[in-house]
């Protein structure tokens, strides 16, 4: 009688997938599409989350035989989900697919209004906004593909170089020369904005 | 009137907050469906890492340090001076009593 699979460990799951049991995934699938949802939604537009995120597995499922047993499998899909984020931002850069995204002056009039502001409560409730997240974009697309990705995983979520460098498969002084420059590259775009 | 610096500490947080107030997606059964037969098409997976992963990891690792030694190499053998194929052709064009393709088998 097999055991059932939520009784079993992750790495017992993946023996089994590597031994040709390819239904087992399933039980993969299910216990970490939210988290892999999770951080696709942070670094992709909303229309392309569900394509990358079964970029995500796919890629996940065919690279299993080099899973570490040793490692946190979670640890390891993670690393899988924010290189297809970063291999997604690398295509569209090189094929301009997406447009580039331009302020226009809803945008310029939000920023105005919002800057001068005298009550810093009120952030909260516009950031909200929509143009915030536009802006967020207009600043991001400026940056190339993998400073993008250094400086969301770095400046805006948090992580250490470290575990920056870890989930890209940088160096950890690529990372951190390219959190740098990226973070004062971004300061300058934000800069001009604000003086214009 | 606000300095600059003020300005763009907020608009910093603003848009920080707009990042992290990404709303999740979710995905039907479809997607789930979707996927598991994509799994499935691929079939079982292979026990050892494949040709090309070998490839990825280590040859394209090793390209910039192959670039940089070739240069390098390059550069030495100009400086010093060092043609084999001239070498062995003055040998013959110098020394042609001595010298014979004979001697050389």
């Amino acid at each position: 009688m097999q055991n059932h699979p939520s009784r079993q460990s992750d790495k017992e799951i993946i023996r089994r997938i590597i031994d040709g049991d390819v239904n087992s995934f399933e039980y993969l699938l299910n216990k970490y599409q939210d988290h892999v949802l999770r951080i696709v939604t942070k670094h992709i537009p909303y229309n392309e989350v569900e394509e990358t995120a079964h970029n995500v597995f796919v890629r996940a499922y065919q690279a299993l035989p080099g899973f570490k047993q040793e490692g946190s499998f979670k640890q390891w899909l993670s690393a899988i989900t924010v290189r297809t984020c970063y291999d997604f931002w690398r295509k569209q850069y090189r094929s301009r697919e997406l447009p580039m995204s331009n302020l226009s002056e809803r945008h310029r009039d939000w920023l105005e209004k919002t800057l001068s502001s005298e009550s810093n409560l009120s952030f909260s409730e516009e950031s909200r906004e929509k143009e915030a997240g536009e802006l967020l974009d207009w600043a991001m697309s400026k940056l190339s593909a993998k400073d993008r990705m250094v400086l969301e995983l770095v400046y805006l979520e948090g992580n250490s170089v470290k575990e920056a460098a870890d989930l890209l498969g940088l160096s950890v002084s690529n990372v951190k020369v390219r959190s740098f420059r990226s973070r004062k590259r971004l300061e300058r775009l934000l800069t001009d904005l604000i003086s214009t | 009137m606000k300095s600059l610096d003020h300005k763009l500490g907020v608009l910093k947080k603003i848009l920080c907050q707009a990042y992290h107030g990404k709303e999740n997606v979710e995905v039907g059964d479809q997607w789930q469906l979707n996927v598991m037969r994509r799994i499935r098409n691929l079939g079982p997976v292979q026990p050892g890492p494949s040709f090309f992963m070998l490839f990825e990891q280590f040859v394209w690792r090793l390209t910039p340090a192959t670039c940089i030694l070739i240069i390098v190499g390059a550069i030495i053998f100009l400086t010093i001076g060092f043609f084999p194929d001239y070498d062995v052709f003055t040998l013959f064009i110098n020394d042609t009593e001595e010298l014979s393709l004979a001697q050389l088998f």
